[in-house]
C-alpha cells in the first residue's frame, strides 16, 4: 500500500490549546492513497483534533501536516475551502439539513462549488444509488431511519469524488447492525480508490473489518498496525 | 463567483426570508418606524428651509426719512439707495400706508387713535415716509446698511440684523437636528438588521457548518445574509415611502387648517425620499450582515463539532 507521496503526513505535530489541553503530543503519521485506516482511542485521546488537523480547523503548535498536497500549517485562509473540497466528511451526528429532501443534502455539496445542474443531476443519483437511497431521494431527513440519514451523509461526502473520506464515529448514532452496512459502504468506496479516515470507538467493528489501526491515547500513537490486528 | 452560484445565492437569500418570517416581518417594522421618523426629520427639515427660504426673500429693512422730508426727497432717496449695488428692490411706503400697516399690526380698534393723533391733518402725518429695502447678499448687510445711512434725508434705519441672524441660526439648528436624528436612526436601524441576520445565522447554523465543511467559500456563505439584508432593507423603504405620504397628506392638512402654510408637495421629494430609504436599507443590511457573519466566518474552529 505504501507507494509514492503520502496522502496525509504528520511530520512532529503538537497541539494545545489556549486552556492548556495537551490534545496531541508530538505524532508522526503517514497515510498512503487508497488506505482504510481506522483511528481508535478513549475520549479525549486526541481523536477529534486530529481530524480538525486534517480539516484546517485547528493549526498545530509545532510540526508539519500535509494533505492532498496542501500544506496546512502555513496555509492561507482563503485556500482552506479548496483544500476541504479535495476530501468529503461524514459526521457522527449525520448533519443533514431537516428542510432539505434527500436530493438537496447531497447536492448542496456540489452547488458550493458551482456545479452545473445537469451534473449535479447526474452525480447525485450515482451518488445517492451507491449508498442504496436511490428511490428515496424526495424523502425528507424526518422519513429516514439513522442509518438512512447516515446513508445520506455518506453520499453528501462522496457526491464531488474526493481523493479523501474522512468519517468521524460515523455509526455512533446508528444501531449495530447499520454500523456493518456503513462501514461495508466506506470500504466499498475505499475499493474504489477513495482513501478513507475513520475515527471509532467500536473495537469489534475494527477488529471484523481488520484494517490498519492507528491507536492515540494521551495525544500520542501507541499502537500503528497495519495489518488491523490489536 | 459563477453567475449560477449567484442565482442560487439570491434564492437562498429570499428563502431565509420567508423561513424566518416572523423575524423578517419584525425587522421590516422597526426598520419603517426607524425610517419614518427619519423621513419625518427630513420632510420636517426641508419645510422649514422652505419657510426660511420664504422669509430670507421677503427680508426687508425698513428705511425711514427725517420728520421734515418732503414726499420729493424721499423718493430721491429712494432712488440712491436703489442704486447701491447689494440693493435687489426698494418699495415706498407713503405716510397712509404706513398708517394703514400699523393698524394692521395692532388691531381696528386703534384706528381711532391713529385719527386722534392726526388731528384731523393727512392721514399718517405724524409718521415718516419710508423706503422697504430687500437685499441681494445678507451677508454683505453691515455694509449695506452703513451706505443706506449715508443717503441723505435717512433718519433711521429699522434694523432687522436680529431677526435675521435668528432665522439663520434656527435654520442651522433644524440641519444639525436633522443630521443628528438621521445618523442616530442609522445605527438603530444598522443595529436591528445586523441582530436579525445574526437571529438568520443561528437558525443556519447546521447548513453553515456543513457549508464549511464541503468547501464553501466565505463570500458564498455571506452572500444569502447580505441579499436577506438588502431585500429586507428595500422592502422598509418601499412601507415607509407609502407611509409617509399617507401621514404627510394628513399632517399637512391639519396644519393647513390653523394656519396658512405653503408645504412642499410629497411628490417633489417622493423619489429622492425612497432613494434615500433604499440607500438606508441597502447600507444597513450590507454593514449589518457583514457584520454580524464575520465574526462567525473569521472563527475557524467550532463547526466540526458545533453541537
Amino acid at each position: 500500500m505504501e507507494s509514492g507521496q503520502p496522502l496525509i503526513e504528520f511530520k512532529g505535530v503538537t497541539k494545545t490549546y489556549q486552556k492548556g489541553t495537551h490534545a496531541l503530543n508530538d505524532v508522526n503519521i503517514k497515510i498512503y492513497k487508497g488506505e482504510f485506516v481506522f483511528v481508535v482511542g478513549k475520549s479525549g485521546a486526541g481523536k477529534s483534533t486530529f481530524i480538525k488537523l486534517i480539516m484546517r480547523e485547528e493549526t498545530p503548535n509545532a510540526g508539519e501536516i500535509f494533505v492532498n498536497g496542501y500544506e496546512l500549517s502555513h496555509m492561507r485562509r482563503k485556500d482552506i475551502p479548496y483544500l476541504r473540497r479535495t476530501m468529503g466528511i461524514v459526521f457522527q451526528d449525520f448533519r443533514v439539513i431537516p428542510t432539505m429532501n434527500v436530493f438537496d443534502n447531497v447536492a448542496f455539496t456540489l452547488r458550493v462549488v458551482g456545479a452545473s445542474q445537469r451534473e449535479i443531476r447526474r452525480k447525485v443519483s450515482h451518488a445517492l444509488s451507491m449508498v442504496g437511497l436511490g428511490n428515496k431521494a424526495r424523502s425528507y431527513p424526518m422519513e429516514l431511519s439513522g442509518g438512512e440519514q447516515q446513508r445520506v451523509g455518506l453520499a453528501r461526502a462522496l457526491v464531488n469524488n474526493p481523493t479523501l473520506i474522512i468519517a468521524d464515529e460515523p455509526t455512533g448514532n446508528v444501531d449495530p447492525n447499520m454500523s456493518y452496512e456503513i462501514v461495508e459502504l466506506l470500504t466499498e468506496i475505499n475499493r474504489r480508490g477513495t482513501t478513507v479516515v475513520m475515527v471509532t470507538h467500536e473495537h469489534q467493528l475494527v477488529r471484523d473489518f481488520n484494517r490498519r489501526v492507528v491507536m492515540l491515547e494521551n495525544g500520542r500513537v501507541v499502537a500503528d498496525n497495519s495489518e488491523g490486528a490489536m | 463567483m459563477k453567475f449560477r452560484n449567484f442565482r442560487y445565492l439570491v434564492v437562498e437569500g429570499l428563502k431565509n426570508i420567508w423561513t424566518n418570517r416572523l423575524m423578517s416581518i419584525a425587522s421590516v417594522g422597526v426598520l419603517v418606524a426607524c425610517m419614518l421618523l427619519m423621513g419625518a426629520a427630513v420632510l420636517l427639515s426641508v419645510n422649514v428651509e422652505r419657510v426660511l427660504s420664504t422669509l430670507q426673500d421677503q427680508n426687508v429693512v425698513m428705511v425711514y426719512t427725517a420728520d421734515d422730508t418732503s414726499e420729493a426727497d424721499a423718493m430721491i432717496a429712494m432712488q440712491q439707495i436703489q442704486q447701491l449695488s447689494n440693493v435687489q428692490s426698494v418699495d415706498f411706503v407713503s405716510k397712509e400706508e404706513g398708517v394703514e400697516s400699523l393698524i394692521q399690526d395692532m388691531g381696528e380698534e386703534y384706528a381711532d387713535l391713529f385719527e386722534f393723533v392726526d388731528e384731523g391733518g393727512e392721514k399718517g402725518s405724524f409718521l415718516p415716509y419710508g423706503i422697504r429695502v430687500s437685499f441681494v447678499d445678507l451677508a454683505q448687510y453691515d455694509q449695506t446698511i452703513e451706505q443706506i445711512r449715508a443717503v441723505e434725508h435717512v433718519d433711521h434705519i429699522n434694523d432687522s440684523r436680529e431677526l435675521t441672524m435668528q432665522i439663520i441660526n434656527m435654520r442651522n439648528l433644524v440641519t444639525t437636528a436633522g443630521v443628528c436624528i438621521v445618523g442616530l436612526l442609522f445605527i438603530t436601524a444598522l443595529v436591528i438588521i445586523a441582530n436579525t441576520i445574526k437571529i438568520t445565522m443561528h437558525n443556519r447554523k447546521l447548513e453553515i457548518s456543513i457549508m464549511k465543511a464541503v468547501g464553501a467559500t466565505n463570500n458564498f456563505i455571506r452572500l444569502p445574509f447580505v441579499i436577506e439584508g438588502i431585500v429586507l432593507g428595500i422592502i422598509a423603504a418601499a412601507l415607509t415611502t407609502g407611509l409617509l405620504y399617507g401621514v404627510y397628506r394628513l399632517v399637512v392638512a391639519q396644519l393647513q387648517r390653523v394656519m396658512s402654510l405653503q408645504a412642499v408637495p410629497f411628490g417633489s421629494v417622493v423619489w429622492w425620499l425612497f432613494g434615500l430609504f433604499c440607500l438606508m436599507g441597502v447600507v444597513t443590511g450590507c454593514i449589518g450582515s457583514v457584520i454580524s457573519i464575520g465574526k462567525y466566518l473569521r472563527k475557524e474552529g467550532s463547526e466540526f463539532r458545533a453541537f
